[in-house]
């Protein structure tokens, strides 16, 4: 059970290419209410550029492909 | 009456003879025959009346008919009027019928032509923004190098304002 909440409350970054130490202190500084003690950081070039960040059910889209997505939305709700 | 040449018996026998004569005369021929006038007359009579009556019958007839001509006469201009009148109606009502049918498919025509037009809309929209979207994550995908990348990805830390929507997945 406490395996399965670790699990859950496990920060994924998904970035196109790899994250020097500097941006990683960076991002825990800015996110700083998560617990990046078990952080794992992978590549996925679909991103693009910029980073998606997972945290369990959580997702926080900071990347192109999450602004593209944003901006056909928002082309689609405009009439 | 020997003197004067008459013979008694004989003038006796003679009346005689003609009284019987006339007896017989008028009892066999003389009432048949008044009275074969008398029935021919009735009849004649009869006939004058009966001829009468039927010339009043007739000309009654006549009359009844040309009463009835001009009776019928008034009640098909009446008819015909009413009729006349029922049908100016019954085309009123149809024209009006007609008109709403034809508004109404219309208007329905005008709805399916704007749902068509704005499902065209949507379906060119949709292909155009797709396309749009396609060309620049291939044209960025292309045209970034790793340097560029990292630039864009440092920038997007930095200037971070912890403003974003958090998405539940």
């Amino acid at each position: 059970m406490e395996k399965i909440q670790k699990e859950q409350n496990r920060v994924l970054v998904l970035s196109a290419d790899k994250l020097d130490m500097s941006e990683r202190k960076l991002l825990e500084k800015k996110f700083s209410d998560l617990n990046w003690k078990d952080s794992v950081y992978q590549i996925d070039k679909s991103v693009i550029a910029g980073i998606i960040i997972k945290v369990g059910s959580k997702t926080i889209d900071l990347s192109l492909t999450g602004s593209l997505s944003k901006l056909s939305n928002t082309l689609y709700e405009i009439d | 009456m020997e003197n004067l040449g008459i013979d008694g018996k004989l003038l006796l026998a003679q009346m005689i003879n003609f009284v019987l004569f006339f007896i017989l005369v008028k009892q066999f021929i003389v009432k048949p025959f008044t009275s074969f006038l008398n029935e021919e007359r009735k009849n004649e009579e009869e006939k004058s009346r009966m001829l009468e009556k039927l010339k009043r019958s007739e000309e009654a007839g006549i009359e009844a008919e040309a009463k009835m001509k001009e009776k019928m006469k008034k009640e098909f201009d009446v008819l015909f009027v009413q009729a006349k009148k029922e049908a100016q109606g019954m085309r009123a009502d149809l024209i009006k019928q007609a008109e709403a049918d034809a508004l109404e498919i219309k208007e329905k025509n005008s709805k399916l032509l704007e749902e068509e037009k704005n499902l065209l809309y949507r379906e060119v929209k949709d292909k155009i923004i797709k396309t749009s979207l396609m060309i620049v994550e291939n044209t960025l995908k292309d045209s970034l190098d790793e340097s560029s990348r990292k630039k864009v990805t440092g920038a997007i830390i930095k200037n971070y304002q912890g403003r974003l929507k958090i998405y539940e997945n």
